[in-house]
């Protein structure tokens, strides 16, 4: 039987930011359809490995390999990885003022769409998939007028980080600390929008700190990232023992 | 002292002082010698140039520094809107405002070869704007235009001015404005010199009680050139707004010079001035406001903002706020800064490349400026114009 293409292979991954290394050897598979959250304390490197597979010039990759759907991600600028079908829900979604979540998100859509060899959308088939999928997480048409996160609250931000990672329908949705800020109330429409985006074909990495999401987004694959390595890995049951034991036994073990 | 002896005079003071230098504080960020340096022509020859008036626009066409009669549209004029050469209207308003002080008006003013005139009569409302295009093609050749513009109580007028042209001249014009009681004039300029002429402008503006005068400047060419806009609020209640924005590249110079004054109680004024500057640009922006001690209850707010795409790009930015009232509502802000790196990384994580990510950025930082111009066939020219210009330099 032949085997199916891993979705991302990341091979004994190191990393630095503004010279200092972070991440220190990192090897983790996501096959399509699996979701797999990496946990760890503060610092431990995981919005490094987040940007690093966005392709944030400022954080150098110094060794190792990352093959997405078989294919190297060296060579390709942050926008190219986008259009590849990689997509990273931000820990703090940047504010761009003059520029309206509708407008930005269509150009979006059809960046998208024409690296993929597809028509542009017109007005009208953009407004009805916008229609489709702003149900998803409960987007309100004022939001999507104003400035792109402009003025949002924490928990508007985060979704429409979700809403945008519907419209663009990526390969692997990367989501850094998407909990941190979220009262309970938007962390469950969060997670419904996320929920909703599974499939058999799509992929998930869920960076978070605290186990909390993970009653939501239930992750089939639990990796403890600290001091830039994973340090263990197993199921969602994982999850809960570090919410029981914390971080701290592993941070003993590096000293 | 008529418009013959004014002239006479502006020649003398012109001749005796020369153009000014960096020594002088209005111009110490200004260097005009290539301007002093520079032998001009007083030839004369139609433009070969093409030009597109605005549509719906009553266009008034000078070529070369002189009425095309041919080329404008000026037969058919509502009543009581008089427009023409102001060789013809002697208005002796003319040089009221503007003085001689200055070397670019007394050279101006001693030399002008032609220009628009327009009178709007007390209660009339002219909807169609008037386009004024001034079209250079004569190489080494100065052109002195000066403008008149007079706007009757309770009527409302807008005028749109254009320059354009190749390859080497000097442009100086003057444009006076006299807006009476409760009268209304928008004012836009678009300024698209050769990129190695010089364009120079003095703007005077007089307002009324309750008189609205807004100026709106969008800036692309010359190789070095500067806005003098002066604004005198001189009857209560009165409202000047001046918006610009310019886009440098290369090594252009431009310089833009506000004055509004403050001059009675219950006046607003308002300026917001947008530069986006590439490569070896380089922007002055001095923007002054006089509020007298009769000035109560001013509010007055401006804001200068730059944007660097370079590291040989400079912006030199001076608010000067001098304030004499006690009762007023003055502010002012300045910025110089560099794209947002973070927000073009984030246009990127969404599949929009480097390129297209700047234009949107500057698109949306030029908009605030552009999003103020209340003339839609001019909101439309300048919008095209600035998208041209942002695109190009995202490349």
């Amino acid at each position: 039987m032949e085997k199916t293409m891993a979705l991302l292979e990341i091979k004994n991954l190191h990393a630095s930011v503004a010279g200092n290394q972070i991440l220190k050897g990192i090897n983790l598979t996501i096959n399509p359809g699996e979701v797999h959250a990496i946990m760890g304390p503060n610092g431990s490197g995981k919005s490094t490995l987040s940007n690093v597979l966005a392709g944030n010039e400022a954080y150098e990759k110094t060794q190792g390999e990352i093959l997405f759907q078989g294919k190297n991600l060296d060579d390709l600028a942050a926008h190219e990885r986008a259009c590849a079908g990689i997509f990273l829900a931000f820990q703090y979604p940047v504010e761009i003022p003059g520029i309206s979540n509708m407008y930005f998100l269509k150009a979006a859509v059809n960046a998208v769409r024409e690296s993929r060899g597809e028509e542009p959308l017109d007005a009208m088939d953009f407004l009805d998939l916008v229609e489709e999928k702003k149900k998803m997480v409960q987007i309100r048409d004022d939001l999507l007028e104003r400035a792109v996160n402009s003025g949002f609250s924490g928990g508007e931000k985060k979704r429409n980080e979700i809403f945008q990672m519907a419209m663009l329908e990526p390969r692997l949705g990367i989501l850094d600390e998407t909990d941190s800020g979220l009262d309970i109330d938007a962390l469950r429409i969060v997670s419904d929008g996320v929920n909703a985006l599974r499939g058999s074909d799509r992929g998930f990495l869920v960076i978070t700190h605290y186990q909390r999401l993970l009653d939501y987004i239930v992750p089939d694959f639990v990796h403890v990232l600290v001091n830039g390595q994973i340090v263990k890995s197993g199921g969602k049951e994982l999850a809960l023992e570090l919410e029981n034991e914390g971080y701290a036994s592993w941070n003993g073990e590096q000293q | 002292m008529n418009l013959a002896e004014l002239r006479k005079k502006a020649e003398m003071e012109f001749s005796a002082n020369g153009f000014p230098t960096t020594r002088e504080e209005l111009w110490r960020f200004s260097d005009v010698s290539p301007v002093a340096n520079a032998v001009f022509s007083n030839d004369w020859k139609p433009s070969e140039l093409e030009f597109q008036s605005l549509e719906g626009s009553l266009v008034v066409v000078f070529e070369n520094g002189k009425l095309s009669r041919e080329k404008s549209n000026l037969g058919n004029l509502p009543e009581g809107v008089r427009i023409g050469s102001i060789l013809d209207f002697p208005d002796p308003r003319i040089g009221s405002l503007a003085g001689t002080q200055s070397a670019f008006v007394a050279a101006n003013t001693a030399r002008f070869s032609d220009g628009l005139w327009i009178e709007v009569d007390d209660g009339v409302q002219l909807e169609t704007p008037i386009h004024l295009i001034h079209l250079a093609d004569l190489d080494g050749a100065a052109f002195h235009l000066r403008n008149f513009i007079s706007v009757g109580e309770n009527a409302s007028a807008t005028l749109v001015e254009e320059y354009v042209g190749e390859p080497f001249y000097w442009t100086n014009t003057v444009t006076e404005c006299f807006v009476a009681d409760r009268g209304l004039l928008d004012r836009y300029k678009i300024q698209r010199e050769s990129p190695s002429a010089f364009h120079f402008q003095t703007l005077e503006a007089r307002l009324g009680a309750e008189a609205v005068f807004s100026n709106h400047a969008v800036t692309l060419g010359s190789r070095l050139g500067r806005d003098d806009i002066r604004a005198k609020l001189a009857g209560r209640g009165g409202e000047a707004i001046c918006n610009g924005l310019y886009l440098l590249n290369g090594k252009q110079h431009f310089d833009t010079h506000l004055f509004v004054d403050h001059a009675v109680p219950e006046c607003n004024s308002h300026e917001l001035y947008k530069g986006i500057l590439d490569e070896k640009a380089h922007a002055v922006f001095c923007g002054r406001i006089l509020v007298r001690q009769d000035a109560q209850q001013t509010d007055a707010v401006q804001s200068n903002r730059n944007l660097l795409l370079s590291r040989g790009a400079k912006v030199n930015t001076l608010p000067q706020l001098e304030i004499y009232a006690d009762d007023v509502k003055c502010t002012h802000g300045a910025t110089i800064g560099e794209l947002d790196e973070q927000a073009l990384y984030y246009l990127q994580t969404r599949g929009i490349d480097p390129v297209q990510g700047q234009a949107m950025l500057t698109g949306a930082f030029a908009n605030e400026v552009l999003d103020e111009i209340r003339c839609a066939p001019f909101k439309a020219y300048a919008e095209e114009r600035v998208r041209t210009w942002l695109e190009g330099v995202a490349k």
